[in-house]
């Protein structure tokens, strides 16, 4: 199995990409197209692959300042990594690389090229085209599908992967069909949110390998960073002086108290990296289970994190009663015992008896279990909540 | 609505101006006035509060600010109340060092998903806080250069369609006698209206096709002076189309 990479997905596709399959990024124009295949490709060098690199819309010479956007130092895999140099023929430039597409507008050239990589190669490889749409493009729409077809064998039979990008401008019908079956694996790229822009949604549309279609999940691409599956609004409400403060705090790496809706009240904002996942989480000051903050900022929460006082059982009536409500409005949640080291801190089967929850075990101040209750969100949120009323 | 170009007597033969959220191909050969009705546009909308977007091709933002800076002494003055923003396919394709806050560069005219991608970011920065803008794109014709028209035809299908949505009203360059007839008419197909240059013998003359109502959809005969286009041909006579 060859990993993408890219958070969640290679679960979602049984573990990855099987060798000798290829996948195809179907992106929407509106969507930055390089992304995606980037990303592969950088995952791939840093797990010790070899990798090929075809690009064919702008000079290799600027991939170095491009992936340095992502933070990504490339050059340290010199030795790992070949770049396909599709572009500089086009301009005709001079080009600079080892591999150089000498007839850009014929797929000829393409197979020479790759066929001459594959023969030279006996570990299996990963090849990232940027991109399909451009191939086509100036190879044409037949001629460009019939030798992806045969570029995609060669690789395949070396036990190879290739993965593409596609932007999928308004080609023909029979045209997106045709190129459709052609691959083992199909990801679509859209906008998600409209005009408001979330972010961006993948979701697995073909895939002939053990592997789940349908899943649909939202992410952005971050500069640093690469693609992170995004969360916005994760809420952390609790009881008064439960830790909810110490808890956001070392969950998250940026953290300011925002002053948004007036002097009286402070929201404060954590955003937290981790697990390949971006969120955006809330602290909610009051201890009143009905206050209108909590009303408001609630109906449009993705996730919720209840965090309580250990050693406080005097407080548990009004958790589980904030529990149920966020029940009943179907929101995924987790139940944070914080102050787990405090004398008389009540332990995780106690809890249980006490409230019919199952929690999570913290120590905020020392950083203990605050991922774990940030990963159990985080899957209940992606993966939907079974036990929702 | 109608928007005004900034040239007065094109406006008069438009009845007003372009109608306001369209998309307008602008047909001309090179060195007779193209630059001059883009520059216009540009410059009439700054005044009428509309900010724009600058596509470049053949040109660094740079160069484009330097002759807009000539032309209005307050272009500067608009740009830094984030009225004007470049997306400039030039600059890195030639290796030219060049940076700017109010740039964003794409590396080739190939990358067509790029200049998409930064078109449509800063419509919407735009639409955030403005209800319309303008759009210049120069020029289609480099992009086709390129790769080919069925390919920028997809391109334009799609900003087009996105410039609309965003409240832009865009003109799009393409040289004459760069082109087959059967590209210029793929990319017009896609245009509400087209403003066609052409020289014949040493008559400067252009013509309106589309773009709403017109006084006349005949030849009329144009004079360049300078940085000004001055309509002289007379139209009143003419059909009303």
């Amino acid at each position: 199995m060859i990993e993408t990479g890219i958070p969640k997905l290679d679960e979602y596709l049984g573990g990855g990409i099987p060798e000798g399959k290829s996948l195809l990024f179907y992106i929407a124009p509106e969507v930055e197209e390089s992304n995606m295949g980037v990303h592969v490709l950088y995952h791939n060098l840093e797990m010790g692959k070899r990798c090929v690199y075809v690009i064919s819309k702008s000079s290799p010479k600027q991939l170095g300042q491009y992936f340095k956007e992502f933070g990504w130092d490339i050059n340290k895999y010199n030795d790992r990594l070949n770049i396909v140099d599709g572009y500089s023929r086009l301009i005709g430039a001079p080009s600079e690389e080892k591999y150089v597409i000498f007839e850009p507008h014929d797929i000829l050239s393409y197979e020479d090229v790759i066929g001459d990589i594959m023969d030279e190669t006996t570990e299996n490889v990963v090849v990232v085209f940027d991109s399909l749409s451009t191939i086509i493009d100036l190879c044409g729409e037949r001629e460009a599908l019939q030798g992806i077809y045969r570029i995609n064998e060669e690789i395949g039979k070396k036990n190879g992967v290739s993965v593409y990008n596609f932007t999928a401008w308004p080609y023909k019908e029979n045209t997106i069909y045709r190129i459709k079956r052609r691959f083992d694996c199909i990801v679509d790229i859209n906008p998600a949110g409209g005009d408001s822009f979330v972010g961006q949604e993948y979701s697995i549309s073909k895939v002939n390998w053990e592997g789940k279609t349908g899943k649909s999940v939202i992410f952005r691409v971050y500069k640093p960073g690469g693609v992170r599956i995004y969360i916005p609004k994760i809420l952390v409400i609790g009881p008064f002086r439960s830790g909810k403060t110490t808890f956001i705090k070392a969950l998250s790496e940026r953290f300011t108290s925002v002053d948004r809706l007036g002097a009286t009240i402070a929201i404060e904002h954590g955003t937290v990296d981790h697990g390949g996942c971006r969120a955006d989480i809330f602290g909610i000051p009051g201890q009143e289970r009905f206050s209108p903050l909590m009303e408001k900022m609630g109906a449009s929460a993705t996730g919720i994190m209840v965090v309580l006082d250990s050693s406080k059982p005097e407080q548990l009536g009004d958790v589980t009663k904030m529990v149920e409500d966020i029940r009943r409005k179907g929101i995924p949640y987790v139940v944070v015992a914080n102050k787990q080291d405090m004398p008389g801190a009540m332990d995780e089967y106690e809890l249980k008896k006490r409230m019919g929850e199952d929690v999570i075990r913290a120590v905020a101040t020392e950083g203990r279990g605050v991922f774990d209750a940030f990963e159990v969100l985080v899957n209940k949120i992606l993966h939907g909540v079974p036990d929702a009323d | 609505m109608l928007i005004k170009t900034g040239i007065e007597r094109l406006d008069e033969l438009m009845k007003g101006g372009i109608p306001a959220v369209t998309n307008t191909l602008l047909y001309s050969p090179p060195f007779i006035g193209k630059e001059n009705i883009l520059n216009k546009f540009v410059l009439s909308g700054l005044e009428e509060g509309e900010p724009v977007i600058f596509v470049l091709t053949d040109k660094s933002f740079s160069e484009m600010r330097k002759e807009m800076e000539r032309l209005d002494k307050n272009f500067s003055g608009y740009e830094s109340e984030g009225k004007v923003k470049y997306i400039d396919i030039y600059s890195k394709g030639v290796e030219l060092e060049e940076e700017g806050e109010n740039a964003i560069f794409v590396d080739s005219p190939i990358n067509r998903e790029r200049i998409t991608s930064a078109i449509i970011a800063t419509e919407k920065e735009y639409t955030k806080k403005y209800e319309r803008h303008r759009l210049v794109f120069d020029s289609v014709s480099t992009l086709i250069v390129y790769s080919d028209a069925k390919a920028v035809f997809r391109f334009l299908q799609v900003v087009s369609g996105t410039c609309k949505r965003m409240g832009a009203t865009s003109i799009f360059s393409m040289t004459r006698g760069m082109h087959e007839e059967l590209e210029v008419q793929t990319i017009k197909h896609l245009m509400d209206g087209v403003i066609e240059m052409r020289e014949e013998g040493s008559r400067m003359q252009l013509r309106v096709q589309g773009c709403g109502e017109v006084v006349s959809r005949n030849w009329i005969d144009y004079l360049l002076e300078k940085d000004e286009i001055k309509l002289t041909g007379a139209f009143r006579m003419s059909r009303v189309a």
